[in-house]
C-alpha cells in the first residue's frame, strides 16, 4: 500500500464516529420514546457515512427508521471506503484493473449463490423445526460423495446429472427417516430439553456420517468428472473472440472475466434449483403450507396443516438442497469425508446474516459472503495474508451482524418454529 | 489380628506380583513401534494411508525374520490429521498409554515439530520419515533422528530446477502457512532470488478449497512458473483449478505438490494436470536397492497401486531402521537404541543409511550447520514430470538432476 496512511485514518474515523453514533442514537431514540429497534444500526451507518454532520441533524429530527435510511448511508459509507483503499493503493489489482475486479465479482457471486443455496436448506429446516442442524455440512459432503460414487464407481459412464438426482432422491429420504426415527422427541413432550437435544442429536448424525463414509470409501481425496466441458465458442469472430471464448474448463467473457467450467456449472443448477424451490414455496399447496407452519405455526394447524408432516418434508428439504449443493461442487474441488465442515461453519454465518429463518436473506447473506470473501482475497496487498484470512472474512461480517442487527438482514423478530421463541 | 495382617499382606503381595509381572511381559512381547500418519483431514490422507500400509508391511517383514530380541514387532499406528496439537497427543498417547519403545513414520513437518520434544523429553527415539522442517533436527535433541531431506535441501532442488526455465523473469509461490510450507517458500524464494528471478508468495490454510480468488491474483502476475508447496489435497485442488483458469501445468511450467506422486488420485484430482513437475524423493524403480524392489512388489499387491511413493519408503524404512537399532542394542531402552542408530548402518529401500552427525561427532566438526544433527545426508531427490495423461509417477521420466536424469523436460508457453 502506497498511501496506507490514508486508508487507515480514513477507517479510524469512520469507526469513530460509527461508534458514537450507535451509542448515542439509541439513548436519543430511548429518551424520545421512538421505536429503537433499528437505532443502532442507523446511527453507527450515518456516522460512520456522514460523521458528525449526519449524525447531528439525525439526533436532532430523529425520523422513523427506513429502509431508505439504512440503505443510503450504508453503500455510502462502502463507498468512501473503497475511494479510501483507492487512493490509498493505486498500484492494486482491485483498482487498476476492470478485468480482475470483474473476474473476482463474478467468482464471489457464483460462489455466493452455492453458499447461499446451502445456507437456505439450512435456514428452512431451522425455521420450521427451531432446530440448528449441525449435520447440515455432512449432508452436502454426502451429495457429492453420492454423485461421485454413482457416475465412477457404482455406474461408470453415468451421466452426471443423473448422479445428482440421485444424492437429491437419497438424501431427501435419508432425512425423512432420521427425522421420524429421532426428530420427533423435539416436539411430542418426551424430553425436558428439546434445544439441547437437538443439538446433540444432529452433531450425532454428523460424526456418523462422516465417520461411515470415510469407513466405507477411505479417506482419500477423490473428484467427479466435469459434468459437461464447454463447446468451442469464439464470438463474434475467430481472429478476434472478445465476446466470448471458451475452452474446456473455461470461459472467457468480453475478454476480462473469467468463469471456470464447474463454477458456471454449479452456479446454474444452484439457480435453477432456486426457482424451483421458489415455485415450490410460494406456488404449492405443500409450499405455502411449510411457509405458513414457519410464521405462525398454531395458527397453521388450525388451518388444518399437520405440522408434523411440515417437520419431516422441511428436514428432508433442508437436508436434499445441502446434499445438491455438495452434488453440484463435487466436480469443482477435491471431495473428502472431513469437506463439509467449512461450508456448514459458512452456512451458520449466511444464516445469522440473512436473518435465522429468512429464505431469501440465506440467499442474499450467501451473495454477500461470497463477494466479501473474493475481496478480501482480491484485494488485501499482501499476498501472505490475503487467502490465510478466507474464513476471518465472514467472521468479521458475522460480528458486525450481530453488533449492528442482531436478527440480521432479513430476521423475523420473532419466529414461530417448534419451540416458537422470541429471537 | 496379626494373623490376618499376615494374609491380607501376603494377599496384597501376590496381586502386585501377578500384576507387575503381566506389566513386564506387555511391555516386553510384542515389542511396541509408534507410526504416525495423517490418516484424517485436514492432513494428506493419501500420504498418511500409503505410510501406514507401509509401516504395517514392515512390521510383517521383521517380524517374518523372526521379530526383535526373541519378539514380535507392533507398530501401533497414530493419526496425527497433520495437526501439531495431536501430534503431542499422539506422542504421549504412543508412549504412555500404548508402551512404545521408539516411534517412526511422521508426514507433516509440524507433527514433527510438535512431537519431537514430547519424545525427547520421555526419551524415546523417533526417527521421522517425511517431516522436512530444518528445526526438527536442527535442535540437536538426542533422540530425534531423521531419514527425510531438510526443509532447505528439498527446497534447492525445486528452486535450481525453476532456474533452469527458459526465460524466467517471475515465479509464483502458493504454500501452506504452517512449519513446513512457510520456511520452505522462504527458501525457495531466496534461491530464486539469487538467480534474479522475481518471486511473489501466496500463503493459505491448510484446509483451503476454494482457490479461485488466488489463482486470479496470481494470474493477474503474470508468472513463468508457479510452485506448489502446499501437502494433501490443497495441491489438487489449486492445480486443478488454476488449469480451469488457464494458468495450469499445461499453460505455463508448473511445479505441483509431492501429493501429486499418487498418481491414481492425481489424474482423479487434476485431469487437467499433464506436463506438471513433481518432486520425488528417491531414485527411479529401475535404480532401487535390492530392499527396495522387494518392498515395491509388496507394496503395489497389498495396495493395487502401480507405483511407490517415496513417502511409503521412508515409513517403511524408518520402522526397519528402528528394529535393526533395537537389535543391536539388544535392548529397548531409549539411549542404548540412540547409541546403536548413531552407529548403524541399514541396508534400506532407498539405499544405505546412517547418521554420521550426533552425540559422537557434532555436525560443526566438518563445518555444517546444527540441522545435520542425526540427519541422514544421502537422500536422493529428482524432479519428475508427468508427460502423458494418466501415466504413472513410477514412469514419468525424471527431468532433473542431471545425475539421475532420464528424459528431457518439456516446458510450456
Amino acid at each position: 500500500m502506497e498511501n496506507s496512511a490514508i486508508f487507515w485514518w480514513t477507517t479510524l474515523w469512520m469507526l469513530f464516529w460509527g461508534v458514537v453514533g450507535s451509542a448515542v442514537t439509541r439513548r436519543v431514540y430511548l429518551h424520545k420514546d421512538l421505536d429503537t429497534s433499528n437505532s443502532v444500526l442507523v446511527g453507527s451507518l450515518v456516522g460512520a457515512a456522514f460523521g458528525p454532520i449526519g449524525l447531528i441533524p439525525l439526533w436532532k429530527k430523529s425520523p422513523e427508521i427506513s429502509r431508505n435510511l439504512i440503505l443510503y448511508p450504508s453503500l455510502l459509507a462502502v463507498g468512501i471506503l473503497m475511494a479510501a483503499f483507492a487512493l490509498a493503493d493505486p498500484e492494486n489489482n482491485c483498482v487498476s484493473s476492470l478485468s480482475f475486479v470483474s473476474s473476482q465479482i463474478m467468482n464471489g457471486l457464483i460462489i455466493g449463490i452455492i453458499y447461499g443455496l446451502m445456507a437456505l436448506g439450512l435456514t428452512l429446516i431451522y425455521s420450521i423445526l427451531g432446530l440448528v442442524s449441525f449435520a447440515h455440512g455432512e449432508f452436502y459432503m454426502i451429495g457429492g460423495m453420492i454423485v461421485y460414487y454413482s457416475t465412477a464407481v457404482w455406474f461408470p459412464g453415468l451421466p452426471p446429472v443423473m448422479g445428482v438426482l440421485i444424492a437429491c432422491l437419497l438424501t431427501f429420504i435419508f432425512g425423512a427417516i432420521f427425522e421420524r426415527l429421532f426428530l420427533t422427541p423435539l416436539y411430542d413432550g418426551r424430553i425436558d430439553r428439546p434445544v439441547e437435544y437437538g443439538i446433540l442429536i444432529t452433531f450425532g448424525l454428523a460424526f456418523t456420517m462422516q465417520y461411515f463414509v470415510q469407513a466405507i470409501g477411505g479417506a482419500n481425496p477423490v473428484k467427479a468428472r466435469r459434468f459437461f466441458d464447454f463447446p468451442r465458442i469464439r464470438l463474434p469472430d475467430a481472429a478476434d473472440p472478445w465476446l466470448i471464448k471458451t475452452s474446456r474448463g473455461n470461459m472467457e467473457l468480453f475478454d476480462t472475466i473469467s468463469i471456470s467450467n464447474p463454477r458456471f456449472v454449479a452456479a446454474v443448477i444452484s439457480i435453477l434449483v432456486l426457482f424451483v424451490l421458489l415455485f415450490f414455496l410460494y406456488r404449492t399447496w405443500t409450499g405455502k403450507a411449510l411457509r405458513a407452519v414457519s410464521q405462525d405455526r398454531e395458527a397453521a394447524t388450525i388451518a388444518g396443516i399437520n405440522p408434523h408432516k411440515m417437520n419431516m418434508l422441511a428436514f428432508a428439504l433442508g437436508g436434499m438442497i445441502a446434499a445438491l449443493s455438495g452434488a453440484t461442487l463435487v466436480q469443482a474441488f477435491s471431495w473428502l469425508p472431513q469437506v463439509g465442515a467449512i461450508p456448514a461453519m459458512r452456512s451458520f454465518v449466511i444464516v445469522v446474516l440473512g436473518g435465522l429463518g429468512s429464505l431469501p436473506g440465506a440467499f442474499i447473506g450467501g451473495i454477500i459472503i461470497g463477494l466479501v470473501e473474493a475481496a478480501g482475497t482480491g484485494c488485501i496487498p499482501d499476498p501472505q495474508k490475503a487467502a490465510s484470512y478466507i474464513p476471518a472474512y465472514g467472521m468479521i461480517v458475522l460480528t458486525l451482524t450481530l453488533l449492528l442487527r442482531p436478527t440480521g438482514l432479513l430476521g423475523r423478530r420473532f419466529a414461530s418454529g417448534t419451540h416458537g421463541k422470541f429471537l | 489380628m496379626i494373623k490376618l495382617k499376615t494374609i491380607l499382606s501376603g494377599l496384597l503381595l501376590t496381586t502386585l506380583s501377578v500384576f507387575g509381572a503381566s506389566t513386564v511381559i506387555a511391555a516386553s512381547c510384542p515389542i511396541k513401534i509408534g507410526g504416525l500418519a495423517p490418516l484424517s483431514a485436514p492432513g494428506t490422507v493419501v500420504g498418511g494411508e500409503a505410510m501406514r500400509d507401509a509401516m504395517l508391511i514392515a512390521q510383517d517383514d521383521i517380524n517374518a525374520k523372526g521379530g526383535v530380541l526373541g519378539c514380535d514387532v507392533k507398530v501401533v499406528i497414530a493419526d496425527t490429521e497433520g495437526l501439531p496439537e495431536k501430534a503431542a497427543a499422539m506422542m504421549q498417547k504412543l508412549i504412555t498409554q500404548d508402551g512404545v519403545v521408539a516411534v517412526g513414520g511422521g508426514y507433516h513437518s509440524s507433527v514433527g515439530v510438535a512431537g519431537k520434544d514430547v519424545a525427547n523429553a520421555r526419551e524415546i527415539p523417533v526417527v521421522f520419515a517425511e517431516t522436512w522442517n530444518d528445526t526438527i533436527t536442527g535442535d540437536k535433541q538426542k533422540f530425534i533422528f531423521r531419514i527425510a531431506p531438510l526443509s532447505s535441501w528439498a527446497s534447492s532442488t525445486i528452486w535450481k530446477h525453476g532456474l533452469l526455465v527458459p526465460g524466467i523473469k517471475k515465479a509464483a509461490i502458493l504454500t501452506e502457512n504452517t512449519d513446513y510450507g512457510i520456511p520452505a517458500a522462504a527458501e525457495t524464494t531466496k534461491g530464486l532470488n539469487s538467480g534474479g528471478v522475481e518471486v511473489v508468495t501466496f500463503s493459505v490454510d491448510i484446509g483451503t478449497q476454494d482457490y479461485a480468488g488466488i489463482v486470479e491474483r496470481i494470474k493477474a502476475e503474470k508468472p513463468d512458473l508457479i510452485i506448489v508447496l502446499a501437502t494433501g489435497e490443497a495441491g489438487y485442488n489449486f492445480t486443478q483449478q488454476s488449469a480451469d483458469a488457464g494458468i495450469g501445468p499445461m499453460d505455463i511450467p508448473f511445479h505441483t505438490g509431492q501429493v501429486s506422486l499418487e498418481s491414481k488420485a492425481y489424474w482423479e484430482n487434476v485431469p487437467d494436470g499433464n506436463l506438471a513437475f513433481v518432486q520425488r524423493i528417491g531414485v527411479p524403480e529401475n535404480l532401487f536397492t535390492a530392499e527396495g524392489k522387494k518392498f515395491a512388489k509388496v507394496y503395489k499387491a497389498k495396495t493395487g497401486k502401480g507405483d511407490v511413493e517415496s513417502y511409503a519408503m521412508e515409513a517403511y524404512d524408518s520402522i526397519a531402521i528402528l528394529a535393526q537399532a533395537i537389535n543391536e542394542a539388544g535392548s529397548t531402552d531409549g539411549n542404548a537404541i540412540v547409541n546403536a542408530l548413531e552407529d548403524i548402518s541399514h541396508a534400506g529401500t532407498l539405499g544405505r543409511i546412517y547418521f554420521p552427525y550426533g552425540t559422537k561427532k557434532d555436525p560443526s566438526a566438518d563445518g555444517k550447520g546444527s540441522e545435520w544433527w542425526h540427519q541422514w545426508p544421502d537422500v536422493a531427490l529428482t524432479v519428475i514430470q508427468y508427460q502423458k495423461e494418466g501415466q504413472s509417477s513410477g514412469d514419468s521420466p525424471i527431468v532433473f538432476p542431471d545425475a539421475y536424469k532420464t528424459g528431457e523436460p518439456i516446458y510450456v508457453k
